[in-house]
């Protein structure tokens, strides 16, 4: 890369910092610069509120935080949450996309109702849930009416376990209808020459699916589980709403809520932003590998 | 399209197994609407209707005293009109500047080739990898110091682009034919043209998709309005909400109401738009990440 | 060409401070940044308030910006960490503490108020009042409003238990389980009526005071020790878990607001806690249940074995001036704070908000509002709730042990054990 440019390449290159420039400039005011704030925060024990220049403590931040229960609680919360979530938004989508394709009538009107509550605002999202987990809300109303339990109370939002679950819920409920869609495009963009071949051969569809389909769909799902991943790593509101709401907070204390609590509510700000600094850098590590075990074994059409 | 049949060609008898295919679906459809149609049946009910076990799904009557307490305000002032017109606003401007900025950095970073491209490239995308609540108070003191608070640049600016946006544009942009952008060159065109005649429209499924996503996650930003818009004539639709779910604590029903007014741009927008959501979507999918 | 990245990474740093502010302007009008939580009764008569001193004080505008109280704290941090606080602004006790203890706020000038001295402004108010806004003599704030709670009770629904509100009403915590279990109605496990419930997330407001009335104690006395007195602690913690789904089922913290359901008078909560101003909020919400006098509020309750009869903790809004702002500025903002409050009867009658200024508790007007007096002699036996920068994280403590025995399955014992370890911790950082 570092070899002599021609005249052309060096106006082409130009041009490419020219289309890309703009946002740059916005990025750096509005993204680089906090986040690079907020590391070097992470370096001083500081009050939010303290007039007085902060103190630097180095990586003491760090380390209480690597020594605190606390935040491993956090770390194994949000890892729950994340794979709890991100798993099953991937083999249901799957799944689904997999029957409406094998539907004549209907596909386009079950991808627009199964989108629907992606539509809905989170703070809209919050109010509905919150009535359906009421104790006598339509949670307990409608399991109880599936199973034949009256007056059981299932606790969505008291008991640990349930919370978990409740959590993982709203967030399924509100994603699944986007990745059904996008694995519907990717089921639809494989040639279908492929399965005349293979049903040629005397291949079962059963095989045919983990011989033909799962494969040529990998790139769509790797794509798709960095950016859920992504997203449940960073959850955070319906979080917040369950403990506002009298939740127990140990069960569904994610890094971020820790992250808003400790610098928000204990104004610990220097120990926040090292929370942050640590979420970044495990995401960017997830990140890493996903796209490095796309690229191990990359298919071509 | 392809023929996709993979699992079974649906005969005219009702087979255990498309039986089963219409179980499964349905009951994911009951599940995704539910909460759904209980807003809009709850939005019609006066408050203790909706506390009743079991929930009466259909509202004796139409309580609209909902919609008129929800569309007046705690203090009869109407402000719900304003601040629905600011997240129109908000978001309809957002979503114009994200696309252009978006699909020119993402043409940049895709087919040119410059010294600091990648490094210009990852950092963006690490700016996807930070939760809001972690920059929320430097981000703050760069709108203050802007003096974008409480003013329509304040709402806007910080969004101006946005990390996935910019991601997005370069990944469908990539496998565009150099060959192509050559020859146009060779032709004589300048870059801006090229960009503005040939680039844009060969992106217009993408540039749906990503116009909805953006539009759809202005329509729903909280935080950062919540600390940037400090007086009632500069809130948002969210922040409205949010302040009536607080207050009028007792009324179930017109805070169902609010929510349902909430919705419904966004469902209406989605269902007139619904064929690029769909088709948009094998942006991610028809290409590799 | 990575110069060209670091070069706009620079100048974004750089262009920072450049754009601060300028000099501050001595003279012409001034604009007071107000902030201050939801609360639409209060709007209506602030509002008026505000046209008249900008009447009488032409040159100064204010701007009132209201936001759901739950949102207000963090609001008012970010903008002070930014150091673009508003000039006045209102919040609890148990937060405005730290403003004070990092002089982010300004004290008042008794003159201003009309007062010789500070000595004569603070005996101007019932004593103690602003002992948590004092230090070093100086005055940091003045109270908007001093609230404490007592239990609301639905007339009707003690009737229809076969109850006689008027003699079974509950003096004890054992009288509200007893109570309680003769209202309560269920199906299956769920509770479809409720006799009380507690206001869940405020225990330092509502639940320390039963654990003082047993003899323990949230700090010791000299500030060292956190959660003194193990038998009361853990008595309350059993009290709480035997309240609570895994034991007498009598209400839990997941149930909808007991007080939100209060109003509706919708025969589904017959007690709730909560302060004078929920009377100004049941006529709002519910004129014929307010005129129907089919509710009442009686004292706070006591433990059957107390040592002592403690009320519920009362707590503050005060109205406080930011420091950061021009002297002038300052001025102006206490000038129409005071302003504000000279109008403590009509906070009273029309908000239902407590400025306990002695002028205000012996007036006709307080005596006139139903159940005042309750209110008032509770106060007497109340402490204020515990303030101070760790408080809220003390209460999520609490909170924890608490919801822990009462939805967890966790014993008294270990609740107890751990809460005592952390509560420590936090108090050790100070």
């Amino acid at each position: 890369m570092k070899k002599t440019y021609s005249g052309i390449e060096k106006k082409l290159s130009r041009w490419g910092w020219f289309f890309v420039a703009p946002s740059l400039f916005f990025f750096s005011l509005f993204s680089f610069y906090p986040i690079l704030n907020a590391g070097f925060t992470s370096l001083f024990r500081k009050k939010i509120l303290s007039l007085k220049p902060p103190t630097f403590i180095g990586l003491k931040n760090y380390i209480y935080l690597l020594q605190s229960d606390d935040f491993w609680n956090s770390i194994r919360a949000t890892f729950v949450f994340t794979i709890g979530t991100f798993i099953p938004l991937l083999v249901f989508s799957l799944l689904l996309a997999v029957l409406i394709l094998n539907i004549k009538k209907g596909k386009k009107f079950l991808q627009l109702a199964y989108y629907a509550p992606a539509v809905l605002s989170s703070v809209v999202a919050a109010v509905i849930w919150m009535s359906i987990f009421d104790p006598r809300g339509l949670g307990n109303q409608i399991l109880n009416f599936l199973f034949n339990t009256p007056g059981i109370d299932h606790k969505w939002l008291a008991d640990s376990t349930m919370v978990q679950l409740s959590t993982i819920l709203v967030y399924f409920w509100k994603y699944i209808g986007y990745f059904v869609v996008i694995f519907i495009a990717g089921l639809a963009a494989i040639p279908g020459s492929l399965y005349e071949a293979a049903t040629i051969d005397g291949a079962g569809k059963w095989q045919s699916f983990w011989r033909i389909t799962f494969p040529l769909l990998k790139p769509t799902i790797i794509l798709v589980s960095v950016m859920s991943m992504l997203q449940c790593l960073k959850t955070f509101s319906t979080q917040y709403l369950f403990v506002q709401s009298g939740s127990p907070q140990a069960p569904i204390n994610v890094i971020t809520l820790n992250i808003y609590n400790t610098g928000i509510r204990d104004h610990l700000i220097g120990r926040s932003s090292a929370m942050s600094i640590i979420l970044f850098l495990i995401m960017l590590f997830f990140t890493w590998l996903q796209f490095k075990t796309s690229k191990a074994d990359d298919v071509s059409y | 399209m392809t023929n996709t049949n993979l699992i079974s060609r649906p005969g005219r008898i009702i087979s255990p197994i498309s039986l089963l295919i219409w179980i499964i679906l349905t009951s994911a459809l009951v599940f995704t609407l539910m909460p759904i149609v209980f807003m809009f049946s709850a939005s019609m009910m006066p408050s203790k209707d909706i506390l009743k076990m079991p929930f009466p799904w259909i509202p004796k009557e139409f309580h609209w005293q909902n919609f008129t307490k929800a569309i007046a305000g705690n203090d009869g002032s109407f402000i719900f009109i304003r601040n629905f017109s600011n997240s129109v606003i908000v978001s309809a401007v957002v979503t114009v500047t994200t696309v252009i900025l978006s699909s020119m950095t993402g043409y940049g970073l895709a087919k040119f080739r410059f010294k600091g491209r990648n490094i210009v490239f990852l950092a963006i995308m690490a700016t996807m990898m930070i939760p809001f609540e972690a920059i929320m108070i430097p981000l703050y003191l760069v709108a203050t110091k802007l003096h974008l608070q409480n003013s329509y640049g304040g709402l806007i600016i910080p969004f101006l682009v946005n990390a996935f946006g910019v991601f997005m544009m370069r990944q469908y942009l990539l496998p565009f034919p150099d060959e192509f952008l050559d020859a146009t060159r060779i032709d004589g065109a300048g870059e801006l043209s090229i960009f503005w005649h040939i680039v844009l429209p060969n992106c217009a499924p993408a540039i749906a998709t990503l116009s909805i996503l953006t539009f759809r996650s202005q329509w729903d930003n909280l935080l950062w309005p919540l600390l940037v818009a400090q007086s009632e004539k500069m809130k948002t639709l969210p922040l409205y909400i949010v302040k009536f779910a607080a207050e009028k604590y007792t009324d179930e029903g017109a805070m169902m109401a609010v929510a349902v007014l909430g919705s419904i741009p966004m469902l209406i927008l989605f269902f007139t738009m619904s064929r690029y959501f769909v088709s948009g979507a094998s942006v991610f999918s028809s290409r590799k990440g | 060409m990575k110069k060209t990245l670091m070069i706009f990474l620079s100048l974004a740093v750089l262009a920072l401070p450049l754009l601060a502010g300028g000099a501050q302007e001595e003279e012409g009008p001034i604009t007071i940044k107000f902030w201050t939580h939801e609360d639409p009764n209060r709007t209506t008569i602030e509002e008026r308030y505000i046209a008249e001193f900008e009447a009488s004080h032409p040159g100064i505008t204010i701007e009132r910006v209201t936001n759901s109280s739950a949102k207000m704290p963090e609001l008012l941090l970010t903008a002070f960490a930014a150091n673009e606080g508003p000039h006045i602004f209102n919040t609890q006790i148990e937060d405005g503490y730290a403003y004070i203890a990092n002089g982010r706020v300004a004290p008042i000038d008794p003159v201003i108020a009309g007062f010789k001295s500070n000595d004569e402004l603070r005996d101007s108010y019932v004593k103690g009042v602003l002992d948590a806004v004092s230090e070093d003599g100086n005055i940091y704030g003045l109270p908007l409003e001093l609230t404490n709670w007592a239990p609301y009770i639905n007339k009707r629904i003690f009737r229809d238990a076969g109850l006689d509100p008027e003699k079974d009403y509950p003096r004890t915590w054992e009288d509200i389980v007893a109570v309680s279990e003769k209202i309560v109605k269920r199906e299956g496990q769920i509770i479809t009526r409720r006799g009380f419930d507690f206001r869940y997330p405020y225990y330092l407001v509502s639940v320390v005071p039963m654990v003082e009335q047993l003899g323990g104690k949230l700090i010791s006395d000299d500030g060292k020790t956190a959660i003194v007195g193990d038998d009361a602690w853990l008595k309350l913690l059993q009290f709480m878990a035997d309240w609570g789904p895994s034991g007498l089922n009598l209400g839990s913290p997941t149930y909808k607001n007991a007080r939100k359901l209060f109003n509706a008078d919708n025969n589904d909560m017959a007690m709730a806690m909560s302060g004078l101003y929920q009377e100004g909020r049941i006529r709002a919400d519910n004129p014929e249940f307010y005129e129907s006098g089919d509710w009442m509020v009686i004292p706070f309750p006591q433990f059957e074995n107390a040592v002592k009869e403690v009320a519920s903790a009362y707590y503050g809004h005060f109205y406080m001036v930011n420091s950061q702002k021009p002297e002038r500025e300052q001025k102006a903002a206490w000038e129409f704070i005071t302003y504000m409050l000279s109008h403590s009867e009509e906070y009273l009658t029309e908000v239902g908000l407590i400025q306990p200024t002695k002028k205000l508790m012996s007036s006709s007007t307080f005596a006139s509002i139903p159940y005042a007096d309750v209110f008032a002699s509770d106060m007497e036996k109340g402490n204020i709730v515990y303030y101070a920068e760790n408080s809220a994280k003390i209460q999520e403590l609490i909170k924890e042990a608490i919801e822990g025995v009462m939805l967890s399955g966790i014993s008294p014992e270990k609740a107890l054990a751990s809460l005592k370890v952390k509560a420590q911790e936090v108090l050790d950082q100070e």
